[in-house]
């Protein structure tokens, strides 16, 4: 026999999950941020600035993040069509995440708990690239400094709370001033301007609320009709790059099928293997091995009912097989 | 290819290509049910029964020996199998097709009838489980079946149907009878007149194997 079956218990599923460094530096700080005047300067600019880990001319240059602005009036951006001033990239921007996050066009977004709370109608986006958060950005990683007047670093509040708060169907937390998840003492937040914004791990989205970052370090969003396209953008992106700190890292579940492959010590000690037999009649090619025969073991494959090969597992080294030893390899199959 | 860090023993697992094209169909014939193992790479000729230092230096040419990452084309590994035989076993399976190679014209038929030598004390017999045969590029044959075991396994294989478009795809079939029929199709041959590929029988018993040639000939 050269095949065997496996059994129930020869298979484990097992989801871990796994964190690592979120920006394509590898690192989980990045200090440098580059813009693209071609991009800012496109369709696109009006409603987003791409912001890249090194200059985007480079060959490395990928994009990290994006910064938008939202207004729920459609202020401090320029209307699409000048017979319909209110409809503006920034108004449609609001209407955007309201949908997505709130899921109902009557919400509205509220910075802050308790007594401290201000109603967020107009905020800036910071939404990272999915392909750098892989599944969900870590709560408790994110340290985002801003510059202004001052400097604030601002943190999620994950290790502050003990139940996990949704809107709509999005986990959220608080942005706080502190570092590592923990808000400073007092809780964090700025007096009478709520918390600094709203992070959703599962959405890769960071909302900062302006009054809150205006009253911290002077950084103002500007809500005249009419402001050019990106203005407010170009703001954020200036008080980010002055900070000159955004650490954050990534998190994703990763489903392994663990396969058990035992083999017993009466068997797999013969081999097909030509150079294990001498001349066409298949004689084995040393007397020693025909009663203490010895194999070596290098490739598991594992097959479906139709003996079709479907996976394969190579071991490092050869491992050696005879009556008198049993081998147990563990193969994990990550989807 | 490269090789694999023989410092730490790990295992490197990866789908094949039959394995990529099964989970894609999502139909649940990717289900792993049994596993085989193989000693690919391994020269037992260098294995030293009369090293001067002793038994425990016999397999020192093969130890250490640091082995290649795994191939994803099914039909490129897993081609020496191990077997589990009665200790004492003097003489290995060996299979016989009755050809050493197959020519076929465009449309022709040929049944194969596998045979395996020396196994549980006879000369020649027929495995009770059947043989597997794989093909490597099934669209060089119009039929391609095995016939003569009943079991679900059997039955599955010989009922799934391969649609490819493009490109290669191996195609396994579990009989005691492999039926083939060459492919009528003209365009496979390009500007070529004749266009080939390879069967590899397995006994599924004995886990003796054989891999022969096939070269289809065009006649329009």
């Amino acid at each position: 026999m050269s095949f065997k079956r496996l059994d129930a218990e020869d298979f484990v599923v097992s989801s871990d999950s796994i964190t690592s460094t979120l920006w394509s530096t590898d690192s989980p700080t990045i200090t440098e941020f580059y813009t693209s005047s071609v991009q800012q300067a496109g369709s696109s600019g009006d409603f987003y600035l791409s912001v890249y880990q090194t200059s985007s001319t480079e060959t490395t240059a990928q994009v990290q993040f994006d910064i938008a602005y939202a207004d729920v009036g459609g202020s401090g951006s320029t209307a699409y069509n000048s017979a319909v001033p209110a409809n503006t990239p920034s108004k449609s921007t609001y209407g955007q995440y309201r949908a997505l996050i709130l899921e109902d066009e009557n919400a509205s977004f509220y910075f802050g708990t308790g007594n401290n709370v201000i109603t967020g109608s107009n905020f800036w986006v910071i939404s990272i690239e999915r392909a750098r958060y892989k599944e969900s950005l870590f709560p408790g990683s994110l340290n985002l400094t801003l510059s202004g007047s001052g400097l604030i670093q601002l943190t999620d509040n994950s290790k502050d709370v003990s139940v996990n708060t949704f809107l709509g169907t999005s986990r959220v937390y608080q942005l706080v001033s502190g570092s590592n998840g923990s808000a400073i003492a007092g809780g964090g937040y700025v007096a009478n301007s709520g918390s600094y914004g709203l992070v959703f791990p599962e959405l890769g989205t960071i909302l900062l609320n302006p009054h809150a970052i205006n009253q911290s370090i002077g950084v103002t969003a500007d809500r005249t009709v009419g402001l050019a396209n990106g203005t407010n953008n170009s703001t954020l992106f200036t008080a980010i790059n002055k900070g000159e700190s955004f650490t954050l890292n990534s998190q994703e579940t990763i489903t392994s099928d663990y396969v058990f492959i035992r083999a017993r010590n009466s068997e797999f000690n013969y081999t097909e293997n030509p150079t294990f037999i001498s001349g066409s009649n298949g004689e084995i090619i040393y007397t020693d091995f025909i009663n203490n025969p010895q194999t070596y073991i290098t490739t598991v494959g594992m097959y479906n009912d139709s003996n079709e090969l479907v996976a394969v597992a190579k071991l490092s080294r050869p491992l050696v097989k005879d009556f008198t030893k049993e081998a147990l390899v563990r193969v994990k199959l990550d989807f | 290819m490269g090789y694999l860090n023989n410092q730490v023993v790990t295992v490197d697992a990866i789908l094949t290509k039959k394995g990529r094209e099964l989970l894609a169909k999502n139909d649940g014939s990717f289900r792993i049910t049994q596993f085989s193992l193989a000693d690919d790479e391994i020269d037992y000729t260098l294995y030293n029964p009369t090293h001067p230092s002793g038994s425990a230096f016999y397999g020192e040419a093969i130890d250490n020996l640091p082995l290649l990452e795994a191939f994803p084309d099914e039909s490129q590994i897993m081609k020496y199998k191990l077997a589990t035989l009665p200790r004492g076993t003097a003489k290995l399976p060996v299979l016989d097709l009755g050809y050493s190679a197959i020519t076929l014209k465009q449309g022709a038929s040929l049944a194969i009838t596998p045979q395996t030598l020396n196994y549980l004390g006879n000369a020649q017999t027929f495995e009770t489980s059947g043989y597997s045969a794989t093909v490597s590029d099934v669209r060089l044959f119009s039929t391609f079946t095995g016939v003569g075991i009943n079991t679900d396994a059997a039955n599955a294989a010989n009922l799934s149907a391969t649609t490819t478009l493009g490109t290669n795809v191996s195609k396994t079939v579990i009989g005691t009878q492999i039926n083939l029929r060459a492919t009528t199709v003209n365009t496979l041959f390009g500007s070529n007149t004749q266009i080939s590929t390879t069967i590899t029988v397995v006994g599924l018993d004995s886990g003796a194997r054989l891999t022969i040639p096939v070269t289809i000939t065009q006649t329009n």
